[in-house]
């Protein structure tokens, strides 16, 4: 905030409070003459009064307020209600203590609620931090375990890339060609998952809060789905990839670059849990609001009990997967984190006769054409 | 022996070294640079017919490079930059960059945005004003007539605004932003999504479904490509 327009919010502040004074204490002062018209004592008035000073040390930020207020009060009786009536003086004896009586009054009670509605707060500001930092260590605690898992995932295909080129670099030449040739497609293959892992990471940067920070804009769901197609089409040419499409056009409100890391990754599980003569389908359907995107393999499918794991950070399937079908670990809990931030949901079900389809929804975008 | 020349301005040797043993492996003639200097030197000089061009050069910003060699030559100009990049990217194709390959790019990346260029170049060499021709699709410019073999299309003013120009700059990735301010001129709010829309339904009527004839890239703009 500029020191201007600080200056701007404190005048605002003083006006607003002034404005409940004055329609507190004109509130009081009708009341009062109701009072009167019942015949009620002046002390019952007085207690108007007390009561609008506290009100108004309620609704207002400064302890002045509730010092002038209390003051204007005992004018304000003065003039209105002892005799002679609108007039400042006061001619019973009796009313001088009155007055001084009223405006401690009025100002102890005053001062005492506006002490407590400043507990209030600081109580709950103290809260909200509590809360803030509470989040912010569980942040640091996914961090960190995300860090700690990576690193320690990384370090396998390095250790590959790393001692095979040493291999190839200091006797290349005494190995034989069929030695050779299944050493480059290690460092290759190594590589490649290497740079899934990071394109996931990079997105993974952006989860703040356990939700992603978005770039939502209108995007053509066939633009989306073919984009990673084309991506999974080029990390994997042998497999076969079937796009079912119906001829239509479907906006969706998306990140388009994070959805299509999702397809991607989704494709990815599915060629990477199937067998190499099967097909991988990309299915799209709208359903009222929502754009359905189906990923489906005809691989061993996931267990019941393992459904409900495949979308926590880092879970891989156990220790059982074997290095050539390593996955990427974090993959399905992003592409979950991913989902859920543009308002869709994500979940698994069984492919017939077998395999798994994992299906997630978008909500559909509207265009407003520029003709 | 291939006749095209590529000059090659890399600061990352390791990059550098896949980039030229990919080129030699398929026969192109190189050089390379590693500053910026050296590379507007040599391009001056040795007039290369492609530029392979780092955005993330030490000195000066590819950017500028780009701005520079506009001025005097129209050679192709393909930028190498990383993921992150994105809007750099845009910049790029804005000042006058032809195509982009985004790190890690593999060989046959190179090699295919390389193709395109030279199908471009070859293009070039036999342009006609009134006519144009790309695989089944014909673009009669004096009587705004379009074809898709031999059926007539009937395309809605901003469809065949939007097909003209990037049959203009085939082989060249356009941003959203220049197709935006070359078909309306004035950007509105709902800009980008009109243009989304409009290309999904330009694509539909040139039965362009696999995207082979106008490629979408996402967060970037469209091309199309030389069939």
């Amino acid at each position: 905030m500029t020191a201007d327009s600080i200056k701007k919010s404190k005048s605002l502040s003083v006006f607003k409070d002034s404005a409940v004074c004055l329609v507190v204490l004109t509130a009081a002062t009708l009341a009062g003459y109701a009072f009167k018209a019942f015949h009620l004592a002046d002390a019952d008035i007085i207690m108007l009064y007390i009561i609008a000073v506290l009100v108004i040390s309620i609704f207002t930020s400064k302890i002045q307020f509730c010092l002038i207020s209390s003051v204007v009060g005992v004018v304000l009786f003065n003039y209105f209600f002892t005799y002679p009536e609108f007039s400042l003086s006061a001619h019973d004896a009796g009313y001088p203590v009155a007055f001084v009586t009223m405006f401690i009054t009025a100002f102890i009670a005053g001062t005492l609620a506006n002490k407590l509605k400043r507990n209030i707060l600081i109580a709950e500001q103290n809260a909200r931090e509590k809360e803030e930092a509470a989040l912010l260590a569980q942040n640091e605690q996914l961090r960190a375990n995300m860090l700690r898992s990576i690193s320690h995932d990384l370090r396998t295909p390095l250790t590959s890339i790393s001692g095979n080129a040493s291999t190839l670099l200091s006797g290349g030449d005494t190995l034989d060609e069929s030695a050779r040739q299944q050493i480059y497609t290690d460092i290759y293959s190594e590589s490649m998952w290497l740079i899934g892992m990071v394109e996931n990471l990079l997105y993974a940067t952006r989860i703040e809060d356990g939700r992603m920070q978005l770039n939502i804009s209108v995007e053509i769901l066939d633009d989306i789905v073919q984009e990673a197609v084309r991506h999974t089409e080029r990390t994997h040419p042998k497999r076969d990839i079937v796009v079912d499409m119906r001829d239509e056009i479907i906006p969706v409100m998306a990140d388009a670059n994070l959805i299509v890391q999702v397809i991607v990754n989704l494709m990815d599980n599915a060629v990477k849990y199937s067998d190499d003569d099967s097909d991988v389908t990309v299915s799209v359907r709208r359903e009222n609001a929502y754009a359905v995107i189906s990923v489906s393999d005809y691989g061993t499918g996931i267990s019941d009990e393992e459904k409900e794991k495949v979308f926590d950070m880092f879970y891989t399937g156990g220790s059982h997967s074997s290095d050539s079908r390593r996955s990427l670990g974090l993959g399905l809990a992003l592409c979950r984190s991913i989902i859920t931030s543009h308002g869709g949901t994500i979940s698994v079900s069984d492919n017939i006769p077998n395999g798994t389809i994992v299906s997630f929804t978008l909500p559909i975008g509207e265009v407003n054409l520029n003709e | 022996m291939n006749e095209y020349l590529v000059l090659v301005v890399e600061d990352d040797k390791p990059i550098r070294n896949l980039i030229t043993t990919t080129l030699k492996m398929n026969d192109y003639r190189f050089i390379t640079a590693v500053r910026s200097n050296e590379a507007i030197m040599l391009s001056a000089s040795h007039k290369p017919d492609i530029i392979i061009l780092d955005l993330g050069l030490p000195d000066i910003d590819g950017v500028e490079i780009i701005e520079h060699i506009r001025t005097w030559s129209d050679v192709p100009i393909i930028i190498v930059s990383a993921r992150s990049e994105d809007r750099d990217k845009i910049t790029a194709l804005d000042k006058g960059a032809d195509d982009y390959l985004t790190k890690p790019f593999s060989v046959d990346e190179l090699l295919a945005r390389l193709r395109v260029i030279q199908r471009r170049l070859m293009k070039s060499e036999n342009i006609s004003v009134t006519e144009f021709v790309n695989g089944r699709l014909r673009i009669d410019y004096v009587s705004g007539c379009v074809h898709l073999d031999d059926e007539e299309l009937h395309l809605t003013p901003i469809e065949y605004k939007l097909l003209c120009l990037l049959a203009k700059n085939v082989g060249k990735v356009l941003t959203h932003k220049y197709i935006i301010q070359s078909v309306w001129g004035t950007p509105a709010d709902n800009s980008e999504a009109s243009l989304r829309v409009f290309m999904a339904t330009l694509r539909k009527k040139l039965s362009d479904s696999s995207q082979a004839l106008i490629q979408t890239h996402i967060g970037i703009g469209y091309r199309m490509m030389k069939l």
